[in-house]
């Protein structure tokens, strides 16, 4: 993406007087293009265009296995769109995106800030840590936590009854939907936090000590300083962030489809990403499932957009 | 950046040729006789035994060749098995549950083989579940075994309540209020609410349906006052004969059994293998158990065995296997008297009618023997596997044992099961 922002700038045109050697200094950016566009083209590209096409068609369970789809025009847009159970999910999804990045964001930069303060040894032990939370695959770290809150046999149960001395074996924490989406957000939020916490520990680095050690002289309390001075620095460290984190937490799926299989009511915890592989693979519906994704993927372009937009702007800057 | 995402590039290239061409490789060994075939079978119902027999005997048969065997979860079947047997990398041989079978008999998604019925067992084989394996007239997933519905009991909890197996579904599910009251934290009968398969006999006993279909139209009844009695006499035994998760499911049954928390298990006969598995294999449980473990059918509201659910599965042949033939010689082998004997012997019906005497005489057998004789199955539509994949009736279930008004849940479930049914 960045390559091909900046492939342009790559051939000042006051630099080249022969239209000639122009086109040699333009070819072979484009030639080197060629590759990643191939893979990409073939790896996200071809599948993106089958959802597409087959959005608008009939495409069920016989079509997989040969059958042919008829087009159907964009009666599956319809359905869905007119489908309450469509925006139940698309807005339980965005809700529960807004608090986890919100969440993720602040602690991330907590635990950053800690790691600025801390001593070199105890630094390393936190990266440690953090690093085997990030390499964690989402599915192992779900089961785990599954285990955490079991309803029968579950740490958290256990140590609850030993704490607060009432009853609470046998308490199931997935049953409702809000404890089903505190467990989830604790699992998510847990394992987007490293990567959040690393990345605003690089940028804290890039903010000059003078200028802090200057406010501090005027009088700055700590968080004046990180509100007037580390906040300005890291604006756009953290709009990316903010981004990225939200096109994670729109789409994510392995734990919630995991959560699932452990306790908790289906229709009441489905969010896009699950509702798509629900409608698709196991009713069977592609051509429905396709239309929703469809819509899932415009919707993630566009909060993509103002990534592009801003990593654009600090190519120009 | 800008040399780094060439060099990314670049790496991307090399990778995509490096999984291209092991995609190459994979596939060219395309020839029959020397081969790896792969065979999909679900949870840890097929006995170790059963599983070595299959694997040694068709590398026998077929030196050169391999046999993998591997194991799929219940859970999200449906799923899998249109993704890898549309993909082109499709296991050989599946397993898939007998009412999720029509899902794919009616698709092409399995090799016809009813050219094959008669060296498989003819007239021998399952009538029920040939019929859940066949579309169009054609025979394309064989029966591979059915399991009936038991209850395993604690003879000690019984002896000390003073009770003897019931004799009606009424006194059934007193009798498990009378256990819990008495065992703290037991469950009189453990009824997880997620657990569908066993809610349908108090439904089918109570003279409720599950679905009917009327002129090519199907109509699900589980709203209708038969069947709500049913549900309602259910839900006294979710509220106060279970102490089991109300959103739980059937799996691993004999974890609770083995901590001394189930009173009565109504389970597939084959549970008895997993709660009397060594403690030291890999689903362990508790062998020294076994003096100590009863079983009897589940009894019907006026006696009798009640209508259970025949569960079970059929047996197929991918339409996408690069190496049918081989494929057909491992399923022939999980049909020969042979093999279907070792599953006999490890409390699951054979495929074969003429093998049920392998069940053996013991109580085990007995109670397999009556329960079956009654057995039930889902409604007949190849709609019905997206119903069960739809979780409608785990999270109905779920409702209903969170004390959720059962005329009103299942009002609205008959709603969208006529929707699926129907469509």
């Amino acid at each position: 993406m960045s390559l091909a922002s900046k492939a342009p700038v790559a051939a000042p045109p006051a630099l080249t007087p022969a239209g000639r050697r122009r086109r040699g200094h333009v070819g072979l950016p484009l030639a080197l293009l060629v590759p990643s566009t191939v893979v990409l083209a073939v790896v996200i590209g071809w599948p993106l265009i089958q959802l597409v096409i087959q959005s608008f068609q009939q495409y069920g369970r016989a079509q997989v296995f040969g059958a042919p789809a008829p087009f159907i025009g964009f009666q599956n847009y319809a359905n869905v769109l007119s489908d309450p159970k469509f925006w139940n999910v698309l807005g339980r999804s965005v809700l529960f995106c807004v608090v986890c990045v919100v969440i993720t964001i602040v602690l991330g930069t907590l635990v950053a800030l800690l790691m600025q303060r801390l001593n070199k040894g105890f630094r390393t032990l936190l990266s440690i840590g953090l690093l085997l939370a990030w390499a964690m695959p989402p599915l192992s770290a779900t089961f785990v936590w599954g285990w955490v809150f079991d309803t029968q046999y579950g740490v958290a149960n256990y140590l609850l009854t030993q704490v607060t001395g009432t009853n609470w074996m046998g308490h199931s924490w997935l049953i409702s939907a809000v404890g089903f989406f505190f467990v989830a957000g604790v699992i998510v939020v847990w394992g987007a936090i490293p990567f959040i916490a690393f990345t605003v520990y690089a940028g804290l680095t890039q903010v000059p000590d003078e200028v802090l050690e200057a406010a501090q002289l005027d009088g700055a309390g700590a968080l004046a300083r990180f509100r007037l001075i580390v906040l300005p620095y890291l604006r756009s460290i953290f709009l990316v962030l903010i981004v990225l984190s939200t096109i994670w937490d729109l789409r994510v799926f392995a734990q919630i489809q995991a959560l699932q299989a452990i306790g908790g009511s289906i229709a009441e915890t489905s969010t896009i990403g699950v509702y798509i592989y629900q409608t698709s693979l196991a009713n069977g519906e592609y051509g429905t499932g396709g239309a929703i994704a469809v819509i899932l993927v415009l919707i993630l372009m566009a909060v993509s957009f103002v990534y592009i937009r801003q990593s654009l702007k600090e190519d120009e800057a | 950046m800008r040399k780094f995402s060439i060099v990314a590039a670049t790496a991307l290239v090399a990778a995509a040729g490096l999984v291209l061409s092991g995609c190459a490789a994979g596939g060219s060994g395309g020839s029959d006789d020397k081969a790896e075939i792969r065979v999909w079978l679900n949870g840890t119902d097929t006995p170790k035994e059963a599983r070595e027999y299959l694997t040694t005997t068709f590398e026998k048969q077929h030196p050169g060749s391999t046999l993998k065997i591997e194991e799929q979860s219940w859970t999200g079947l449906v799923d899998k098995l249109t993704t890898a047997l549309s993909g082109s990398d499709s296991p050989d041989v599946v397993e898939v549950g007998n009412t999720q079978s029509p899902a794919f008999t009616t698709v092409g998604a399995f090799m016809d083989l009813s050219s094959k019925k008669k060296e498989l067992g003819g007239d021998d084989l399952l009538p029920g579940f040939v019929e859940a394996g066949s579309a169009d007239g054609k025979l394309y997933a064989a029966p591979y075994y059915s399991g009936a519905r038991l209850v395993f009991y604690r003879k000690d909890m019984f002896a000390a309540a003073g009770l003897e197996a019931p004799k009606t579904l009424d006194e059934y599910v007193a009798d498990g209020e009378k256990l819990a009251s008495a065992n703290a934290g037991v469950s009189g009968i453990y009824a997880p609410g997620k657990d569908w398969y066993n809610a349908l006999p108090y439904i089918w006993e109570n003279g409720g349906e599950i679905a009917t279909e009327k002129g090519g139209k199907w109509t699900s009844s589980f709203s209708s006052a038969d069947s709500v009695k049913g549900i309602e006499q259910l839900q006294q035994v979710y509220e106060k004969a279970s102490t089991a998760p109300k959103d739980g499911d059937e799996t691993n049954p004999q974890v609770p059994f083995c901590a001394n928390q189930v009173a009565q298990l109504s389970a597939p006969s084959w549970v008895k293998g997993s709660i009397l598995a060594p403690a030291d294999s890999d689903t362990p449980g508790c062998p020294d158990l076994e003096s100590n473990l009863g079983v009897f059918a589940l009894p019907g509201k006026s006696g009798g065995a009640a209508h259970v659910f025949a569960g079970g599965s059929n047996i197929a042949v991918s339409n996408k296997s690069k190496h049918k033939e081989l494929a057909y010689d491992a399923l022939k082998i999980m049909l020969s008297d042979d093999y279907q004997t070792i599953l006999g012997k490890n409390g699951l019906v054979p495929a074969k009618k003429s093998l049920a005497s392998t069940l053996g005489t013991d109580d085990v057998a007995k109670a397999i023997a009556e329960a079956a004789a009654n057995s039930k199955l889902t409604p007949a539509s190849p709609k019905w596997a997206d119903v069960e994949s739809s979780n409608l009736l785990q999270d109905f279930f779920s409702a209903v044992a969170q004390g959720g008004d059962v005329k009103s849940l299942a009002t609205e479930l008959d709603k969208k099961i006529d929707a699926i049914l129907n469509k």
